[in-house]
Formats: structure tokens, sequence, C-alpha cells
């Protein structure tokens, strides 16, 4: 093993190697844990419809829903990554390398989505027509009841 | 088994194509050496050279414009001579205006100070001094070249179309930019714009890429990764900054490219154009502005991280002194980079973005004020009490630190997001990035070439010509942008065409003429440097040792003319830091020598 | 793991080897996968940033409730899972085929990077289908008083508020004739759409169930845009996936990767293909879950 490694590149000392029936298992048993994550996310998916369609659409349950996916669909990222990419398998400074640039998301979302929403607030106060035209009317016409321009 | 293995560029089995190039001794056609060249030392001399170029074509559009700020109204018939219409009646007309402003800023900002400043010392100095023989991919290093030539060629060629190149400045920010109405350097020279910032991108990235690799894998045996000098630290962070950073400026334009071509609505809203409502609707400016500053930010600190690293190692070189706090160094070059990424908005306070999310802003910005402050400390440090050789070099390296240090203190004005709603869009800005950034990256790169010209040609600049440049540049460039504070705390803005009308702006007018005096000499001092460069290559003193300055690192241990693969026989291994300067009573020490029995720790 | 050789300990930072103990392309591919994910992140971010400034967002159940052949039945995220399985099964037959790799079993390799090739064509198929259905569909939207039948593009979205039955027998009646023939044949199969034509207003407006039918505003317009840039985007990395999985292919076939000794480059190909199942991952979320 070790002198096959050498010959494939002087900087690698050894191979990635796992037995076959280990790696086998290994994969049927993501690849489940995938297909169902996505099923479970396609039914919280529907049950947000079935939200919208009723009466008086809680947000806050929607809300809630929504979460529930980003948080499972994380989770599905973290099984790609780890068991398909092989990262998992790598060295730990490695996977550092990898993981901690990936933090800078944290900011550029959190800063982008807070001034999206502030753009919203903006021309809500500001511009009336935007508000007028945009704003969701609640059903069976009823006047908007109150002023929420901070919410989505 | 692992004593005898020594990392080669491009690995023994997998890239078999490559073996041959190894020693170079063997014979290489006129376009292998010098045109498609895979060799590393060809390829920083091609970005240094096409830098050079587009920094006399930028610095000349910086002169035409200022010959309108100092001289309004006057008539300069030899400009009608050379441009036409856009010159009418020998003065310069407000869309030529614009299209020299904005392209000065981009093709200083990215085709000389990213391109030519760390494509050139990246390439030069990575394998060079962490012992490799050449990159990790010597054929992607080429493409990153050609990719920037491609991105040169439609950016020159943008110069030359009947509507002019890209006029809305050089963040070209929508509506501006968007509509091809807007202007004339809104319509197909914007879109060449993009297209040229869209090759230049992936330049950059097969550049990163490399660079990255090749520090973490190619390193020679005992080369630890605190054995490496400073530049290529500073080159490293440089790299990372450029591939975390540029993919967002390429979304962003690419949205841009929808937006003025395919009729989508990501920047537009509520736009009339000569009467007419646009269809555009529910699409906001900022988020533009916010693409655009994730990179724009981070790339202050690509044009200025190779800078500070080349500096550091000089500094250090020519004092005959270890670099003062290594460690601190390197400290200090992480946290910047890291907070180069977290500190965009702070180029937006005053375009309506939350304020509350400003406040956070202000206060990650002035937190780059501590590791910046650790640097400038290092760097006096380093000097303080050491046996200091003023060679053109060591001038431009403390030139640097003194702008680094005025430029940086008024960054700290800028910062503050309530001081920043009089200061926006003045000169005063105008005065502190081209300080900090501008001037201080240009001292820079100067160091670097003074420096590393004996490595990169075999021969030595002229000295004399060296240090008339430096003091001709150094004087300019504080008479050139000094004033540019006062115009600018009393309120004169930046990208005006004529500011004369003015009453309280018109006092400034010996000022601006005063200013533009000074620039064409400047111009005409670099335009000094660029001969005693070609002349120095063909016609310089030859160097007659390996290692002209007595220096430590790795690339002083190569041949004088080096060829392709850098060393004759082995790669050498290191046995310590880059710093042992002055030690035991030793003036120098290298890299390669083993740490003797009775030897002093550092 | 389940490491070999040299266990014991390695200076891997000293230089003169790997500190991760990768060759330099893997390395490569990597640094280039995250540099990657920052454009799509950005493309992603974006989205959610304008998704923030508006006050109403279409809800992705009634964008997307087509099935190919089930004409107009309501079939909300039907179609994507489809898609999302077959990537994800595509994602398995390339570990598969990285593993055969390792073991330097070619007929194992050039049968999985086959299917691999498969599925990419399938999922590529699959989104044709979609935005075909999507740019030539015909929904009423309300438009200055009258209906009119626009699809999902780039510079229009359908999928607005949904208007009262009032303010829709108002607009029906404004509307032109055309319009209305074309509202009737979408359910009404009994004639054909010329006979439709030559009949009145009137007799048209008596055929048209209003209970029924879904007339909405004019929506955001940057969710066109975006959905069509960054599954465009994504498209075209699934594509270039293809293409790098065929060359991979020809190579294993042609025996380029016994002839090295190694196949490396399968492993590299096989990460920018997870990469693109990864990127559909969160393009998943964004665009059709939440």
């Amino acid at each position: 093993m070790e002198h096959q490694a050498n010959v494939i590149s002087p900087e690698i000392t050894f191979q990635h190697h796992t037995e076959d029936g280990e790696f086998r298992k290994k994969i049927r048993k993501t690849t489940i844990l995938l297909s169902v994550i996505t099923i479970i996310e396609l039914g919280i998916g529907l049950s947000i419809y079935t939200i919208h369609k009723g009466e008086n659409p809680s947000h806050l349950l929607v809300l809630m829903f929504k979460g529930m996916i980003s948080i499972l669909t994380l989770a599905k990222a973290y099984y790609i990554v780890s068991v398909f990419m092989h990262l998992g398998d790598e060295i730990r400074n490695m996977i550092m390398t990898i993981v901690v640039p990936l933090m800078l998301f944290i900011w550029f979302i959190a800063a982008f989505i807070i001034d999206g929403n502030s753009y919203k607030n903006l021309r809500n106060n500001y511009d009336p027509y935007f508000k007028e035209s945009t704003m969701p009317k609640e059903k069976k016409a009823q006047p908007a009841p109150e002023e929420k321009p901070g919410k989505q | 088994m692992s004593d005898t293995i020594h990392i080669q560029p491009g690995s023994v089995a997998h890239e078999a194509a490559h073996d041959e190039h190894h020693h170079g001794h063997h014979e290489q056609s006129f376009i292998t050496k010098y045109v498609f060249s895979q060799d590393h030392k060809t390829i920083g001399k091609q970005f240094l050279v096409t830098g050079i170029i587009w920094a006399v074509v930028g610095g000349l559009f910086s002169v035409l414009f200022r010959l309108q700020l100092g001289f309004p109204g006057q008539s300069f018939p030899i400009l009608e001579t050379f441009f036409g219409h856009w010159a009418k009646g020998g003065q310069i007309q407000p869309e030529f205006y614009y299209a020299l402003i904005t392209m000065h800023g981009t093709v200083l900002v990215f085709f000389v100070l990213t391109a030519g400043l760390s494509g050139t010392f990246a390439n030069l100095l990575i394998p060079l001094q962490v012992g490799a023989r050449d990159m990790a991919s010597p054929f992607l290093n080429m493409l990153s070249y050609w990719f920037f030539f491609m991105a040169s060629i439609v950016m020159i060629s943008s110069l030359f179309i009947s509507t002019g190149p890209a006029a809305g400045g050089w963040t070209v920010y929508p509506p501006l930019s968007a509509l091809h109405d807007a202007s004339e350097g809104s319509k197909l020279g914007m879109d060449l714009w993009i297209v040229a910032m869209a090759l230049f991108v992936v330049s950059s990235l097969l550049g990163g890429l490399n660079y990255i690799s090749t520090i973490l894998n190619m390193r020679t045996k005992g080369m630890s990764m605190t054995r490496l000098p400073l530049t290529i630290w500073a080159l490293f962070f440089t790299a990372v900054l450029g591939v975390l950073s540029f993919p967002v400026l390429l979304s962003g334009l690419i949205l841009l490219l929808f937006d003025r071509n395919l009729g989508t609505s990501f920047y537009l809203s509520d736009i009339v154009v000569n009467g007419q409502t646009l269809p555009n609707e529910g699409g906001s400016a900022i988020l533009f502005q916010h693409l655009f500053w994730f990179l724009g930010h981070p790339e202050v600190y690509i044009i200025l991280l190779p800078a500070m690293g080349m500096v550091s190692e000089i500094l250090s070189v020519n004092s005959r002194k270890p670099i003062f706090g290594y460690m601190a160094m390197l400290g200090s070059l992480f946290a910047i980079c890291i907070l180069a990424f977290l500190v965009w908005a702070h180029h937006m306070f005053v375009t309506g973005l939350n304020p509350f999310l400003g406040s956070v802003f202000v206060l990650l910005t002035l937190l780059i004020a501590v590791p910046s402050a650790i640097k400038v400390f290092n760097w006096l440090t380093t000097l303080w009490r050491g046996n200091i050789r003023l060679l053109p070099s060591t001038l431009f390296a403390i030139g640097f630190v003194s702008l680094f240090i005025s430029g940086g203190l008024t960054g700290i004005f800028l910062g503050n997001s309530t001081i920043d709603i009089h200061l926006h869009d003045t000169m005063f800005v105008v005065a502190h990035f081209h300080i900090v950034m501008g001037v201080a990256s240009m001292f820079g790169m100067f160091a670097g070439v003074y420096h590393w010209f004996p490595k990169m040609f075999g021969r030595y600049l002229n000295t004399t010509l060296g240090y008339i440049h430096f003091w001709v540049t150094l004087v300019g460039a504080y008479l050139i942008f000094w004033p540019m504070h006062y115009e600018g705390l009393a309120g004169m803005p930046r990208r005006y065409l004529d500011k004369s009308v003015w009453r309280s702006f018109s006092q400034f007018g010996d000022l601006d003429k005063m200013i533009t005096v000074v620039s064409i000499i400047v111009f005409a001092v670099q335009l000094l440097f660029i001969f005693n460069f070609f002349y120095s290559i063909f016609k310089g003193r030859k160097v007659t040792s390996t290692n002209p300055w007595g220096a430590n690192t790795l690339e002083w241990t190569t041949p004088v003319n080096p060829g392709h693969g850098n060393w004759v026989g082995e790669i050498p291994e290191v046995h310590r830091w880059a710093y042992d300067y002055g030690k035991d009573g030793r003036e120098f020490i290298p890299q390669t020598e083993p740490i003797g029995a009775n030897e002093s720790k550092h | 793991m389940a490491t070999t050789a040299t266990t014991h300990q390695t200076k891997w930072w000293s230089g003169g080897k790997s500190p991760f103990n990768l060759e330099y392309g893997k390395l490569m591919m990597w640094y280039f996968l995250m540099s990657d994910s920052f454009t799509f992140g950005a493309f992603l971010i974006s989205y959610g940033s304008i998704r923030f400034s508006q006050n109403y967002w279409a809800d992705p159940n009634v964008v997307f409730n087509a099935f190919p052949g089930a004409g107009h039945t309501n079939l909300p995220l039907a179609f994507v899972s489809v898609m999302t399985f077959i990537l994800i099964i595509s994602s398995v037959t390339m570990v598969l085929a990285v593993h055969a790799g390792h073991k330097g079993d070619r007929s194992g390799v050039i049968k999985w990077i086959a299917w691999t090739i498969v599925g990419g064509l399938a999922f590529l198929s699959c989104q044709a289908w979609e935005w075909n259905h999507l740019i030539t569909g015909e929904h009423a939207v309300l438009v200055d008083g009258k209906i009119e039948l626009i699809g999902q593009t780039m510079r229009g979205n359908p999928w607005g508020q949904l208007v009262e039955g009032g303010a829709v027998a108002d607009a029906l009646k404004n509307s032109s004739g055309e319009t209305l023939a074309r509202l009737v044949a979408e359910h009404d199969h009994s004639k054909t759409l010329d006979q439709l034509s030559g009949m009145s207003k009137d007799q048209l407006l008596g055929m048209i169930n209003t209970a029924e039918l879904h007339v909405r505003t004019k929506g955001p317009i940057a969710f066109g845009g975006y959905f069509f840039g960054i599954t465009g985007f994504h498209g075209f990395h699934v594509f270039s996936g293809v293409i790098i999985n065929t060359i991979m292919l020809i190579m294993a076939y042609k025996g380029v990767f016994d002839r090295k000794g190694h196949y490396l480059m399968i492993e590299k190909a096989g990460l920018y293909w997870h990469f693109v199942d990864l990127v559909w991952v969160f393009v998943f979320l964004c665009f059709y879950l939440i």
C-alpha cells in the first residue's frame, strides 16, 4: 500500500481506503438518510401550503416550519460534504480550512437580509403606493387591521 | 523513505507531461520560453510588464483629468488633436471626463495593483521562497496570465469604440451602469467592462488557487509555515481574499449584465427615463453596492497585503535586523484578512443603509486599526537601531510606512458613520484612499521591483535614477494628496467636472493648479523609472554574486539567472526562519544553514 | 480512518510533504469549490435580500405544481422532488465510481460514471421541461382592470395576490374576446380554440366558472429573474459536470488512468459533481420549500 501511494504522488503518503462492505453499508445508510430528510422536507413544505390555503394563516407556524426545513437542509449538506465528498475522512486541519471560511456566510447572510428588510420598511414608510399595491390583504376583504411594517 | 522525497511541481507521476521542464536544460522555442511560458518567473515578468503598460495608461488618464480639474475652462488644442470630439475645442468634455476617471480607477485598482502587483510578486516569489521548482500547476498559472491578457484586450478595446468606455465610476453603480440610455459610457463600453472584469476574475481565481496550493503543498523540507518569509504569508492571505471575494463580484456583475440586456429587475426599481416609466420594479440599487463592496473592501487588502509583506522583508534585510514581532506580524495579517470580509458596508453609510446595521460596521471597521497599528509599530521597531542600508528599495519601503500611517489615520475619520455624513464623496475620501491604498501599494511595488530586479533579470537598476524616482514621487505624492484633505473638509465633492463655479470652492483654484502641475511632474518621473527599468534589463550593471543583498531567503540560493526549475540539483533544505540577521556576531545566516551547536536562541 | 501506512506521528507542516496529505489537484478543486460556493452564495443571498425587501412573495407550492403528462392536476412540489432524487441518486453513483477508482476497477468506473451521466442528462431534461412549462404557461392576471394571460418569465410574474370575485367579474367584462376564448379553452376541451374564438363575448362569459377561476395580480418581477438566473447557473454547472464526466468516461474507456496507475482525476470530477448536488440542495430550499 505504502509503496503504491508513493508512486501516485510524492505529496501523499497514504490514501483513504475503506473496506468494501463497510463502505457500501455507509453509502447505503447515507442515501437512505438523504432520501428520508428530503421526504420530511417535502412534507413540511406541503403543510406550509395547507396553512397558506387556510382561513387565517399563522405566520409564526409558517416561520417555524421554514426554520425546520432550513436546519434539515443543513443536515443534508453536512452528509453530502462529509460522506460523499469524503471531507470527513480528511485531516482535521484540512476540514478546518474548508469550514472556517464558510463561517463568513453567517455575517454575509445576516447583513444582506437585515438590509433587505430595512429597505422594505423604508419603502413602506415613505412610499404609500408601494405599500398599498404590495401589502398582502387579509382574506375576506377586511381592511388591513394593523400596521406591521416590520414583519413579513 | 520520506527523507529523500522532495516535492516537485506537477508531481512525478500524474503530470508526466511536465517532467521534462524540471531542470530547464533542454532547448525551448521562443514561443514556449517567452510567450506561452509555464515558468513562474517568466509569468511573473509578463504580469509586471503588462502591469507597467497599464500603469502608464491609467496614469496618463489621471494627468488628463487633472488638467481639467486644475485648469477648468482652459483650452489645450493638443487634446483635440489626439481625442477629437471627446475634447472639443481642446476642452475635456463631460463624457470624456467621466470615462477618464472611471477607467483610471478600474485600471489602477484591478489591472495594475491587483494583477500587476500580486500577479508579479506571487508568481516570482512563492516558488522561489518556499523552495519549489514551480507552481503547483504551471499550466493553470500560464492560463491565469492569458486570461488577464484577454481581459486587458477587452478593456483596451472598449477605449476605442464610438460611445467610449464605461463612464459610471469604477464602482459601476446601477442604475447609471444598468441602463443603456443613462449615458454614452453606459452603452457598449459598460458591457465590455463587465466582460473584461469577468475574465479578470477567472484569471485571479486561477492564480489564487495556484498560490494557495503551492504555499501549502510545495514547501521544501524543513520549510514549516512559521519559517516562511512574511512576503509569502502576505501573498497567501492575498490569495485567500481573492478566492473568496472575487466570485461575489462576478455574481453581482452577472446580475448587472442581466439587468442591462435581459430586462430583469435585480437592481432597478421606480425609474423614469425621458418622462417614461420603466417596467422594472422591485429591485434594489443598494443590493449591487453590497455585492460590489463585498469584493471591493477585501480588494483594498488584496492590493495592500503584498506590499506589506514585501516591505516587511525589505526592511528586515536592509536594516540587517530580524523582523520585529514575526508572530505578531502574522497574527495581524490574519486579523486584517478576516476583518476585510466583515466591514464592506462602511463604503455605504449614506446610501440608505440601515443605520443600526451601519453602527455594527463602524465597530468592525475601527477594529482594523488594531492590527494595522501593530504592523506599523513592528516596522518602526525593525528599523530602530538597525544598520540601515538606504538603497532605493529601503527608501520606498520606509515611504510605504509613512504613507500607510498618514493614509490610515484618515481612515479612522471615514470609518465613523457620523463623520462620514460630512466627508463622504468629497476630496477627503480621494486623498485617503489614494494615499493609503494607491500610492502606498505603489511604493511597496517599487520597493519590490528595486529589491528583486537582480533576481528577475540578473542586473541592477540604476541607483541614482532610483533616488531621484523615490524623492520626487514621495514629495509629489504628499503635495498632490495632502491638500485634498483640506478641500474635502471644506466640502468639495469628488467626481465633479468643474468646481470653480461655487464660491466656496473657487478659493481652491490655485491649489488645484498646483496639484495638477505636481501630478504631471510625478507622472514624468514614473516614465523615468520605466526608462530605468527597460534600460537596465539590457544594459544595467550585471549581478556577480548570487546573494547581492546578503539576504537569508531561498531565492538567493539559486543561480544568478535561474532556469526553469530554479535550483540546479537538489532543492535546498531549510533549517531556520528567514530573519537571522545580526545573530551571534554574524551579519546574516541563510535559511539553508543548519543550526550550529552553540547557537543562541532567538 | 482506515489508514494503512504512516500512522506514526508525521510532521505535516514542516515542509517536504502535503500538510493535508492531499495532492495539489484535489486541494485546488476543494478551494475552487469553496470559491464557487461564494458565487452561488452571493446569488442566493441577493435573492434573500430582495425577497425580504418585498411585502409579498409567491408561495412556491402554487408556482411549482405541475407534472409532465398530468395536465392541470394540482401536484405541488411533485416534479421537483423527482428532480431532487435524480440528483441524489446520481451523486450516489458518482461515489461508487470514485470508490471503484480507488480499487483500480476500470469496468466499475465506466459503469458508474455512465450512470452518473445518465442522471445528469435526466436532470437537465427535467429542468428543460420545467422552464418550458413556466415560460409558456398561461395564467390569468389582472392588469389595468383587464385580464391578461401571461407566463412566468424574467420580466413578468403572474403569481401575485388573488383577486376577489367582484373585481374578477368586472375584469372579465373588460377583457378581450381572445383572452376569454383562451381562458375557456384551458378547462373546456370540448371545443377547439378556433371555435371558441368565433363565439361572442357574452357566450364566452357564460362558459367561465368564476368561482374556479384564479385571477392574480402581478407578482414581484425579481422572482423570475432570480429563479431563471440561479437555476440556469446551476443547470450550467450540471451541464459542465456532464461534459467533465463524459471526458472521464472516455479517458477511463481508453485506459488512460490505468496507464497513469491511479484514478485521481475521477476523484476530482466526483468532488465537482457532488458540489453540483450540494448547490441543488440549497436551490431546492430557497426556491421550492421556503
